[in-house]
């Protein structure tokens, strides 16, 4: 019980230090880049004066370090940019304030995080199930005709642009067939089947996309394990086929799937960029594509940051998990 | 509207492409004006499909043009009215005139027209307008037009009512009568008052950022709900009188900006207009890279409508660095760039690319005159070039030029165009392509060493040559976020612009703008290359959708849809 308390208290402490040194690392990169997030708000013409009036309302006109410390301080304490009657408040936590938007950066990914959640999860099983289905059926039919069809699909999954696979599947299933609808976001809450209607396609297109990988992997793996020894003292010893691919196979082929399938789900909570923009989900992915291109330094902060910590979530849950489905990677 | 927006207003950025392969090809046609097909009326949602996340509703805030988004919601003292085949011109709007000025040109006087109300209910006093003004003076509130700051008197140091109290330079002796004591004789006042930050507010309102979001109407729209980042559903105002309105028809009774729409998946929605896609437009402009396509769907006939003109695309070259100092090596590169070329890299042809430039002051602006100093053949006068190069001292050319270049907008393979054009005459540049904002930094910093010459490309703000020239080549738009990038500093030029900026009668102001355009090309600081076309999509029940001499943007406040 200590050993794993202890285990827990390490890994949370690793994803701390990693999420310091992801912000400090954003923070540094876009101070080092020639651009004055000010200039955004300095409006036309920006004469000097009103450039400065702008950096010093938005905090820009200290030094970055400084900056930063603002930044960390005002997760615990909340900040306030301006004085008087329109001072805006951004109380604790605080994780920025985008000038940009009218709004805390918290409150923004709050907006988002359940558009991209939908996608990435919807996606994520799809993918997950198809992925390994396509990938153990190869490998039983190793040469024959699933298998070469089941790689030759996944090899187009693999190599496609998302973009290309967005816009074609909108093209076909969208305009052509007219069966689904082509943009757009319906919250689950408010109707869950237009909601799953209209994640739909993009679902299909991510998952597409992705499976490629875990059938590739899968097929690879199946067929590794099905050449180990103790595949075949199962067979030797009379167990049904079914148990020895269903139960003894299967489970040493999820090890290394599992593995990539977390850190895949982890990165693709931090916003999938390029299929939020083509169906016009109003995901992180699109958040973070309009902080950088309105130099919007605390929202890319706030929205780097939460894509970090996913990943960073994603590693430990694999730890986890790993314990859970190989005892010899049990902490003993 | 945010900065990414006014790239776009000025042609800086571009959407997303690569959806252009996708879409069918039939036949091609000419440019289409197609609004006299569609016989609109009164009523319908319209749809307005835009790639953009945000919009800026706050008049303080805004930055758009006089007859986009912020129009449709706010009236100001005057407003615009376009034509496709007449330069704009300014129309009183809550005003009774466009303005009486003094003697002098700094004082101006307006009256408003009685009976008005704002979505509220307020009723429409000067006293709303002056806290409207008063209220863009606010740190919380920037990021807006500012011209009124600097040009009413005691603007520069004035720091909001919030703050600062009452604008002394703004009065209001009565409820109808407003008067502006500006700083210095200014003859554009009128189009000055026709920006958003002149539209009324009722005084005490708008204090939080949250007014961007749900401000109050004085327009034929107010804001019904509003969706961060995914949807704008406007409303009509029911305080509007259409009667007092010379710029706004009013049409449709519901608009709808859908946001964050991929750019080739608008104009396939567009193209193929089933449902409601029929009553949208797409309100950026069509890419380069899928023009072409498009052009020959067949529905692009009458749903494709392209400007007869815009933002002048220039070279601009740096007066103050290496050989580029030397006036006949600017004559030189007159003659050595070729605009053929520059149009091909632009849109694939001449037509679509938009007709070859050869002044300053951009096509439907008041008083402009059509002139060539260099007049050569459209794809240049190489050796013309060759014989200005020999007699500055360059008889083997000139080597080495620093030719940083925006990656937006495809902006690097125009510039390779110019690069090869320049070649031929023995000008060796460098290109030096930069993310766009790194570029913006160096382009339009304090350092005047730091580039020989770069392309960009310039919309006015506002229908009037002083707009196409003051910020183009005024010694003080010059580093510090100005615009003057071949860092131009003439004082007889800047005595014309003071002139002409404080002329009243726009006749007399025009001719001096002229003037400062003949004048300012005879220093050659830029080459003038194109007025770059803008082409937009509309659905199949989209009417009056027309685009005006200037600016090369539909008018929002005058479209409708058929029945």
């Amino acid at each position: 019980m200590n050993r794993t308390l202890r285990f827990v208290g390490v890994r949370l402490a690793g994803m701390i230090a990693v999420l310091l040194v992801v912000s400090f690392g954003t923070f540094a990169v876009f101070y080092l880049l020639p651009t004055d997030p000010a200039l955004m708000s300095c409006g036309k013409p920006c004469t000097p004066e009103n450039l400065a009036v702008a950096r010093e309302f938005m905090g820009f006109d200290k030094p970055w370090i400084q900056q930063y410390f603002d930044f960390l301080g005002a997760i615990f304490t909340g900040r306030t940019f301006g004085t008087g009657a329109t001072a805006i408040v951004c109380p604790a936590p605080c994780f920025g304030y985008s000038f940009q938007q009218n709004e805390s950066v918290l409150a923004l990914i709050g907006d988002r995080l359940p558009v991209t959640v939908s996608l990435a999860v919807g996606a994520a099983v799809i993918w997950l199930v198809a992925g390994i289905a396509a990938g153990v059926a190869s490998a039983l039919r190793r040469g024959r005709f699933t298998d070469r069809a089941a790689m030759t699909v996944t090899l187009a999954g693999v190599s496609a642009p998302a973009y290309l696979v967005g816009l074609l599947g909108i093209l076909l299933f969208g305009f052509t067939l007219d069966v689904v609808p082509v943009s757009g976001y319906v919250p689950l809450a408010q109707s869950p089947v237009d909601w799953a209607w209209h994640l739909v396609l993009p679902w299909l297109v991510l998952a597409f996309i992705n499976a490629a990988v875990y059938a590739r992997l899968s097929r690879g793996q199946m067929l590794e394990v099905l050449g180990e020894d103790f595949i075949r003292t199962a067979r030797a010893a009379g167990l049904p086929e079914r148990t020895v691919i269903g139960k003894y196979a299967l489970r040493n082929v999820l090890l290394p799937v599992v593995t990539v399938f977390a850190i895949d789900l982890g990165t693709l909570l931090g916003g999938a960029v390029i299929t939020e923009r083509v169906f016009a989900l109003p995901g992180l992915g699109g958040l973070l594509v309009d902080a950088v291109h309105q130099v919007d330094l605390p929202l890319l902060m706030g929205v780097s940051l939460f894509a970090a910590f996913f990943v960073v979530l994603a590693n430990f849950v694999v730890d986890v998990l790993y314990g859970v489905l190989d005892p010899r990677a049990r902490v003993s | 509207m945010d900065r990414r927006d006014f790239l776009k207003a000025v042609g800086l950025t571009a959407g997303v492409s690569g959806a252009g392969a996708l879409l069918a090809a039939c036949n091609a046609n000419e440019q289409s004006g197609g609004a006299g097909t569609v016989t609109v009326s009164s009523g319908g949602t319209l749809y307005v499909l835009y790639d953009v996340t945000s919009q800026r509703l706050d008049p303080a805030k805004s930055s758009s043009l006089a007859i986009t988004t912020s129009g449709l919601i706010h009236r100001r003292l005057t407003a615009w009215t376009t034509s496709a085949d007449a330069p704009a011109t300014v129309v009183p709007d809550l005003a009774t005139d466009t303005g009486r000025a003094s003697a002098d040109g700094k004082t101006w006087t307006y009256t408003l027209k009685p009976g008005l109300k704002m979505s509220d209910g307020t009723p429409i006093t000067s006293a709303e307008i002056k806290y409207g003004i008063e209220r863009s003076f606010d740190a919380a509130f920037s990021g807006g037009l500012g011209y009124h700051k600097t040009l009413l008197d005691g603007g520069s140091s004035y720091t909001g009512p919030f703050k600062g109290g009452d604008l002394a330079s703004i009065e209001t002796p009565d409820p109808q009568t407003i008067v502006f004591h500006l700083a210095r004789p200014y003859g554009d006042w009128p189009w000055i008052v026709s920006m958003p930050a002149f539209a009324p507010v009722p005084k005490g309102k708008g204090t939080d950022a949250n007014y961007d979001s749900s401000p109050i109407a004085s327009g034929p729209y107010q804001v019904a709900s509003l969706t961060k980042g995914v949807e704008i559903r406007l409303t009509r105002n029911p305080n509007w009188d259409a009667k007092t309105d010379l710029a706004r028809t009013g049409l449709p009774d519901e608009i709808v900006y859908q946001l964050g729409q991929d750019s080739g998946v608008i104009a396939q929605r567009l193209l193929a207009s089933s449902g409601n896609d029929a009553f949208g437009f797409g309100a950026s402009f069509v890419n380069p890279a899928q023009l072409a396509q498009i052009r020959t769907s067949p529905a692009a006939k009458n749903q494709l409508v392209t400007s007869k003109s815009g933002a002048l695309a220039y070279l601009a070259l740096n007066v103050r660095r290496g050989p580029l100092a030397n006036l006949k090596v600017r004559q030189a590169f007159q003659y050595a760039i070729d605009k053929t070329a520059f149009q091909i890299a632009t849109a694939g042809n001449a037509d679509l690319a938009g007709p070859v430039a050869s002044t300053l002051i951009t096509q439907g602006i008041t008083g402009r005159e059509e002139f060539d100093l260099y007049p050569a053949p459209p794809n240049g006068d190489v050796a013309k070039a060759k014989q200005l190069l020999a007699e500055a001292g360059f008889p083997n050319g000139i080597e080495n030029l620093d030719f940083p270049v925006s990656t937006a907008n495809n902006r690097a393979d125009l510039a390779q165009a110019l690069q090869a054009a320049l070649q031929r005459a023995g000008i060796q540049t460098k290109l030096r392509p930069l993310d766009d904002d790194a570029w913006t930094a160096i382009a339009t910093g304090n350092d005047d060493n730091a580039y020989d010459l770069t392309l960009s490309s310039w919309q006015p703000d506002f229908p009037s040559a002083n707009s196409n020239i003051q910020p183009l080549f005024g010694t003080s738009e010059i580093g510090n976020g100005g615009y003057n990038l071949s860092r131009y500093s003439v004082p007889e030029v800047d005595a014309l612009i003071t002139q002409a900026q404080g002329t009243v009668d726009p006749a007399a102001a025009g001719k001096l703008w002229a003037q400062a355009d003949r004048r300012i090309l005879q220093d050659a600081p830029v080459v003038p290359l194109i007025y770059t076309r803008n082409s937009f999509l509309h659905g199949s029940k989209v009417g009056d959708f027309v685009i005006g001499e200037f600016p090369a943007y539909p008018n929002y406040l005058q479209l409708g849809l058929a029945k």
